[in-house]
C-alpha cells in the first residue's frame, strides 16, 4: 500500500487518485467536446452538450482541491540529474497544465453562462451562471475555450511523450512514482 | 298566432333579458379590467437540460371581466402572441418560435378563455381552455384577485405539460432537453376601465 500523502520520492495516494481521475476526466471531456459539436442539433447532442458541462465543473472543482492538495503536502523533487532546461520545461509544463485545468472549464461555464442557459451539474443541483447573457461575451469565451483546447493538446502531449521518454529511454522513476506500485526506494525505507 | 309552449316562453324571455342587456352594459356586467401592462408578467418557468430558467411574453392582450361578487358574469379572454418570447438568451429565443416549438408562422397566437370562475378557500379558480398551436386542452388556474380602489392585483400559476401543446416536438420532446412541465406564472396588475 502506498500512503496517502506525498513523499520526497514519490506521489501519495492521493495526489494519484486526484491524477488519474482527473487525466480519465480530461480525454473524456475532450473527446465528448469534439463528437458534441460535430453533431446535428437534437436530443443527442443536448445530452453531451449537458454531459460535457457536468464534467467540465467537476474537474474544475478538482482541480481546486488538487491545488490545495498539492500546497499542504510536499512535491517529490526532479531527479538530479535532470539538466537544468529539463528542469525549466518541467516546470513550464507543469504550470501551463495546471493553468489549462483552470482556464479550459472556467472558459467553458462562460459560454454557458454568456448563453444564459442553466447549468444543472449532472441533474445533481444547479449552479449560478458567472455573467449575464451576452452574444459577443459568448463568441470570445468560444473562441478562448477552442484555443485552450488546442494549447491542451499539446501540452499533454509533450507531458505524456516526457513521461513515457523517462521510463523507456531514461529509465528512472519519474512514471513509476505516479504508479500504484511499490517503489524500489520506499522497499528500503519500509523493511 | 302566438306559441306559447315553455321552451318558446323562455326563449322570448331570455331574449327580452338579452335586449335590455344591451342597452344597460352587457350581461350581468362584472367589471371590466384593463392590463397595465408596465407592471404586469406573463411569465413562465421551465427547465432546459435539468437546469430552471424563466421566461415571458412581451406581447399578450386581453378582456378581463372580474367582480368578486359576480363570477357568474366574470369572464377571462386572453390572447398571447408566441412570437413575443423572451426568455433571456438568444438561442433559445432564436430556437422557441420555429416548428418544432411555437411555429410562430402558423399560430401566431395562443389563447385562453375561462368562462367558469369560482371562489376557492385560497381565493379563486378559472376553469378554461388553453389553446396552442391548436391544441386545446382544460386548465383550472388558480389565482388571487385582491382590488385597492381602482386597481387590482392579479397572481396565479398553473403548471402545465408543453408536450399536449405540441410544444418542443420531434428531438425536443424528450424531457431531459426540456422538461416536459411549465409553470406559467400570471402576475397582472389592472385598472378598472373606463
Amino acid at each position: 500500500m502506498i500512503a496517502i500523502r506525498n513523499t520526497t520520492t514519490f506521489w501519495g495516494a492521493g495526489a494519484q487518485l486526484l491524477h488519474w481521475l482527473m487525466a480519465a476526466g480530461i480525454a473524456t471531456s475532450m473527446v465528448l467536446g469534439w463528437v458534441m459539436v460535430n453533431l446535428p442539433p437534437g436530443a443527442a447532442q443536448f445530452q453531451l452538450y449537458s454531459l460535457h458541462k457536468s464534467l467540465g465543473i467537476t474537474l474544475l472543482a478538482l482541480v481546486a482541491l488538487r491545488l490545495l492538495w498539492r500546497w499542504i503536502n510536499v512535491t517529490p523533487p526532479l531527479p538530479e540529474s535532470l539538466p537544468r532546461h529539463e528542469r525549466w520545461l518541467a516546470r513550464a509544463g507543469h504550470r501551463g497544465l495546471y493553468a489549462l485545468m483552470l482556464l479550459m472549464p472556467l472558459s467553458g461555464y462562460v459560454i454557458n453562462s454568456a448563453a444564459n442557459f442553466p447549468l444543472n451539474v449532472f441533474g445533481l443541483f444547479q449552479i449560478p451562471n458567472l455573467t449575464p447573457a451576452s452574444e459577443s461575451l459568448g463568441e470570445v469565451a468560444s473562441l478562448l475555450h477552442l484555443t485552450f483546447f488546442w494549447g491542451f493538446v499539446a501540452v499533454l502531449t509533450a507531458h505524456i511523450g516526457g513521461a513515457l521518454r523517462h521510463h523507456f529511454v531514461l529509465r528512472d522513476n519519474i512514471l513509476r512514482r505516479m504508479l500504484p506500485v511499490r517503489h524500489a526506494s520506499d522497499d528500503r525505507s519500509q523493511s | 298566432m302566438i306559441d306559447a309552449t315553455p321552451n318558446a316562453l323562455r326563449r322570448r324571455l331570455l331574449m327580452a333579458l338579452g335586449l335590455a342587456g344591451l342597452a344597460s352594459g352587457p350581461v350581468g356586467a362584472a367589471t371590466e379590467w384593463s392590463i397595465l401592462h408596465d407592471d404586469s408578467r406573463l411569465g413562465f418557468e421551465a427547465t432546459q437540460q435539468g437546469g430552471e430558467f424563466e421566461g415571458r411574453f412581451e406581447s399578450f392582450s386581453a378582456d378581463m371581466r372580474f367582480s368578486a361578487d359576480d363570477l357568474a358574469a366574470s369572464r377571462f379572454d386572453v390572447r398571447i402572441d408566441t412570437g413575443s418570447v423572451e426568455t433571456g438568451s438568444s438561442q433559445r429565443d432564436s430556437a422557441l418560435p420555429n416548428d418544432d416549438w411555437f411555429n410562430v408562422d402558423v399560430f401566431p397566437q395562443a389563447t385562453y378563455v375561462a368562462d367558469t370562475l369560482r371562489a376557492t378557500d385560497n381565493g379563486y379558480a378559472a376553469e378554461g381552455t388553453l389553446t396552442i398551436r391548436n391544441n386545446s386542452h382544460p386548465v383550472t388556474l388558480p389565482f388571487t384577485w385582491e382590488v385597492d380602489g381602482d386597481r387590482a392585483r392579479m397572481d396565479g400559476a398553473v403548471v402545465i405539460d408543453r408536450t399536449r401543446f405540441g410544444v418542443g416536438q420531434g428531438d425536443w420532446s424528450d424531457p431531459s432537453v426540456a422538461g416536459h412541465e411549465v409553470r406559467v406564472v400570471v402576475d397582472l396588475t389592472l385598472s378598472k376601465a373606463e
